[in-house]
């Protein structure tokens, strides 16, 4: 009985032990599956996990590249500066740091708070943090003197973006500056990385903003490389894994000239104005100047925020690109190519000839549009029309004109839209139609506004980007040269040509002739510059009318109120007979087109030339 | 058998398995720690001292523990009643008492206290077993649990409870009365979360089932140690070249997460040896418990080597990411002299049981 007993005990004991002891053999089992899924299926995730953990990329900042003029001078250079920089993590007390160093390098009191508000937030980084930007001789001298005192400091050779011409270059080369969306172009490195950038420049993470730094922002950016470091579960660093190298930007070659660059600001003066000049062989842009100007040296280094206010108050919008986004009547500037139209339409020919007594009568109404000149010119054909410029001629062309035709013919020549191929927030002007008029001022068109069309008054405004653009297609007769900066080369697109049938070769030889006239005949408008120089140079010169009148007396009014005066401008090309460049000149309140804007004109030119 | 003393009470099975975890736990330990020699060199004392209690241990015959399980039982409780007294806090907890120049986790001698005295209290009893001897057994275990865990230590609790419940299954307990208690269990679940689990334990059971929820804050634990299991890959990442261990990326290496050292350093083929090396341990515990001359010696190899196999399956369990964080070292391997010393003496006590083969008429 007893032994019956312990029989049932043990067997009960030996199934109730099985039961456990295979079950803890099924965990078992559970757990090595487990760790196998995380092992053998999972590796490459948590492979990927655990270097996420541990690698710490930093990016290693590219210098830009430099920008060069047409003849491989530099307009844009990258200039070592020297920085003092300190290790906040070797440094146990700000304070009797900053007072050490105090004698060595200046400190003002602002940029002590400064260091000590960035020293503490970044302070659980092992990383380097600028304490003075753009050291002296002096100080480095001293610095370097003392330096074994400062093993937390060190003195590092940090880049600026820096061009010799800030001024006469600020528009077209526009200005750089610091950006916060460099981390989209290496997704690769986490965003929260960024401020630990090594950097290149002094002024940080930057990116151009305007002109060609903005447009050829990825040209001339390069790649940034990348230092990665290992990193503890706490973010220190523990040593450097590995580091690619940054791949420098690459430089940009342009066509533009210093040389003519500087003549034109030198002779625009402080006038407000443009100039745009264009090689004919090449479609290069060699001159892009707007006045005023500003210094893209501050602006790219971290300008102060009263001067930076104070230039975008100045009455005088220094930031405003006068050559690609000024917009200004063509005045009779314009008088080749309604001259163009008028032939190619079959409107007038060479031969044809009319009274010009000063003013034209619009026959539907009686207005009275007048000329330049009282008494008008006596009998003019097309030839002496333009070297006179008379109104008459082309008012009474322009009535006999459709206005439909005649925007499209203006558009055809380039004007109403954008013809840089790489101007920075070019502006495309506007050719005025009758749906315009009607959908803006709910007026119909009227016969006087095509009129007025005629001597490029009126609602039609130009840029003097697209003037010299029309200026290059007299010189060239025909050719869309499609002008750019940048030195482009196959990227070109094909080129286009102006043909009409009504307007054959014959005709351009009678144009060019007619518009070397008006600089270099006796009875030509601009005769004034005739002497200023050595080759014969083409051209037409305008006023252009900011407020229309009737009487010569209330222009006496009009002209002692300065921003009311006409604009001076003048397009121009040379040197003739074959010409190489083309420039349009605008000066804001200069009056006379040839005697004001002409100037200027033949002195890039001869910058040009002469070269 | 007539002269006890000529004869060496040994188990070569018993003694080469935990010869080989100890050694590969110093092994592990080292790197766990980032190279610490003095915390090895610790670790390597105790061990040594272990492998001496625990042949010492082996050799009484087992009616010595039997009769001596009420005093030690009672002398067990006074202990942990000193600490909670007088012993120094740490991390909120009193658990360790002095005793020269080691602490010592008084809650560690009731892991080995409660299921031989269950044994001791249940191995004549008739089956199947009485509700009065049930309820007597349950209110000894609880009574150990709520102290302990009032300590608060949930994992010692919970193992103290289990090595309790294991004795008390394996003595015969009716299917109908577990069915019972596991409904009843069911029903105070939300008593038992609401009121008797702290803030940090309840946070450690949500993050178990969200881990995402929160990377950075209570699941960082375990994320960590999947990651650093999962990129140890088949072979590991080799001996001290684990860099979630190494970087502390890994929480609680020298303790806990141990395990999850060895993943990263030493692969799929590193858990495997590790894992077969318990379960031989386990299998031949499982022989001795079923070979044993009596009831008691069958239920005190049982409980205690069980109590042993919960230890080790829940610590497993965490930090693959099976269970709910609860603290809880790897047997053997953990960095502890407290533990390290408890499962040496339950060692000594199974081959103690295991190997005396003197019949005692009952």
């Amino acid at each position: 009985m007893i032994f019956e007993e312990r029989q049932i005990e043990k067997n009960n004991f030996s199934s109730r032990a099985t039961l456990l002891f295979g079950f803890i053999i099924l965990v078992l089992i559970a757990v090595l599956i487990k760790v196998f899924s995380l092992q053998v299926s999972g590796y490459s995730d948590y492979q990927l996990a655990a270097l996420k953990n541990k690698n710490y990329a930093v990016p290693v900042q590219s210098l830009r590249g430099e920008i060069f003029d047409r003849k491989g001078r530099a307009l844009v250079k990258n200039e070592p500066t020297f920085d003092l920089i300190t290790r906040p993590n070797l440094i146990l007390d700000i304070d009797s740091f900053l007072e050490e160093i105090g004698p060595v390098i200046f400190l003002s009191q602002a940029d002590k708070l400064k260091y000590k508000k960035l020293q503490k937030e970044k302070a659980f980084v092992n990383k380097e943090l600028v304490l003075k930007k753009d050291l002296s001789a002096e100080e480095i001298a001293r610095f370097n003197v003392r330096s074994f005192n400062f093993q937390n400091a060190f003195i590092a050779k940090r880049y600026r973006r820096i061009s010799d011409y800030p001024l006469i270059f600020s528009h077209v080369l526009g200005y750089t500056s610091r950006t916060d969306d460099d981390y989209q172009s290496m997704p690769e490195i986490p965003r929260s990385h960024w401020k630990d950038a090594e950097l290149s420049y002094a002024h940080g993470l930057i990116k151009g903003r305007t002109g060609l730094e903005q447009i050829y922002n990825d040209h001339l950016s390069g790649k940034h490389g990348q230092r990665v470091y290992e990193m503890n579960a706490k973010g220190q660093f523990v040593q450097p894994l590995s580091f690619f190298e940054p791949v420098k930007g690459s430089d940009l070659f342009t066509n533009l000239d210093i040389e003519a660059q500087k003549s034109a600001a030198k002779y625009l003066g402080d006038r407000k104005g443009a100039v745009v000049a264009i090689d004919l062989e090449s479609g290069g842009i060699n001159v892009l100047y707007s006045s005023p100007a500003y210094s893209i040296n501050k602006l790219s280094n971290g300008m102060n925020e009263i001067e930076f206010q104070d230039l975008i108050n100045d009455p005088d919008k220094p930031f405003f690109n006068r050559a690609i986004q000024g917009r200004y009547p063509p005045a009779s500037t314009i008088k080749p190519a309604i001259g163009m139209y008028g032939l190619s339409k079959n409107i007038v020919n060479w031969d044809f000839e009319m009274k010009d007594p000063g003013f034209f009568t619009l026959p539907e109404t009686g207005r009275v549009f007048r000329g330049w000149r009282k008494g008008g010119h006596g009998k003019v054909d097309m030839h002496k029309a333009f070297l006179v410029s008379s109104n008459t001629y082309f008012f009474s062309l322009a009535y006999q004109a459709d206005i439909q035709e005649l925007a499209n013919h203006l558009s055809s020549l380039g004007f109403g839209q954008k013809v840089c191929l790489d101007c920075f927030d070019e502006d495309q002007a506007f050719i005025p139609t009758p749906e315009w008029k009607y959908s803006t001022m709910n007026e119909g068109w009227v016969k006087g506004d095509t009129v007025n069309l005629g001597i490029g008054q009126g609602y039609l405004v130009t840029t003097p980007m697209q003037l010299a653009n029309y200026a290059s297609l007299l010189a060239t007769k025909g050719k869309f040269l499609e002008p750019s900066i940048v030195i482009l080369g196959s990227q070109r697109k094909s080129k286009k040509i102006w043909q009409d049938n009504g307007f054959d070769n014959s005709d351009w030889s009678k144009m060019h002739t007619a518009l070397l006239g008006v600089i270099e005949s006796d009875y030509g408008t601009a005769r004034s510059i005739r002497d200023l120089k050595e080759f014969k140079v083409a051209g037409k010169s305008g006023t252009a009318e900011l407020v229309s009148l009737d009487s010569k007396e209330a222009y006496q009014e009009v002209r002692t109120s300065e921003l009311l005066r006409d604009h001076s401008i003048i397009i121009a090309f040379g040197p003739m007979p074959n010409p190489r460049y083309a420039v349009s000149v605008v000066i804001e309140n200069g009056e006379s087109g040839g005697a004001v804007a002409g100037p200027v004109a033949i002195e890039v030119l001869k910058s040009l030339i002469n070269e | 058998m007539n002269k006890p003393f000529q004869k060496i009470y040994f188990d070569p099975y018993i003694f080469f398995s935990l010869f080989l975890l100890s050694i590969l736990g110093l092994f592990f330990l080292f790197s766990a720690s980032n190279a610490d020699m003095s915390i090895v060199f610790k670790q390597f004392i105790y061990v040594v001292v272990g492998f001496i209690v625990m042949i010492l241990i082996s050799q009484p015959d087992p009616d010595i523990f039997r009769r001596m399980s009420g005093l030690f039982l009672i002398f067990s409780l006074l202990l942990l009643g000193i600490t909670y007294l007088f012993g120094p806090e740490i991390n909120g907890a009193q658990r360790w008492v002095r005793i020269g120049p080691m602490s010592f986790q008084s809650s560690e001698l009731l892991k080995l206290a409660v299921p031989i005295f269950l044994a001791k209290f249940l191995f004549d009893k008739k089956l199947p077993i009485q509700r009065k001897e049930i309820i007597i057994s349950l209110l000894i275990i609880f009574c150990c649990f709520f102290i302990v865990f009032r300590q608060p230590d949930l994992g010692t609790a919970l193992i103290i409870a289990c090595s309790g419940l294991l004795v008390l299954f394996l003595s015969g307990l009716s299917w109908s009365f577990i069915g019972g208690s596991i409904i009843l269990l069911i029903i105070s679940s939300p008593f038992i979360w609401n009121i008797l689990l702290q803030p940090f334990q309840r946070q450690r059971i949500a993050t178990f089932f969200n881990p995402e929820s929160d990377p950075f804050g209570a699941s960082w634990n375990i994320i960590q140690s999947k990651v650093a299991i999962g990129s140890g890959g088949l072979l590991g990442k080799g001996f001290g070249e684990g860099s979630q261990t190494q970087l502390n990326f890994l929480p609680e290496t020298e303790t806990d997460f141990i395990f999850s050292v060895i993943g990263e350093e030493f692969g799929f083929l590193g858990v495997l040896l590790l894992l077969s090396i318990y379960l031989f341990l386990l299998l031949r515990c499982f022989y001795l418990a079923l070979s044993a001359r009596d009831r008691f010696c069958r239920l005190v190899i049982g409980g205690l080597s069980l109590t042993f196999a919960a230890n080790l399956i829940i610590n497993l369990c965490m930090v693959v990411g099976l269970l709910p964080v609860v603290g809880m070292p790897l047997p053997f391997i953990s960095k502890g002299g407290s533990s390290l010393m408890s499962l040496f003496i339950a060692f000594g006590i199974i081959v103690s049981m295991g190997t005396h083969k003197k019949f005692l008429p009952q």
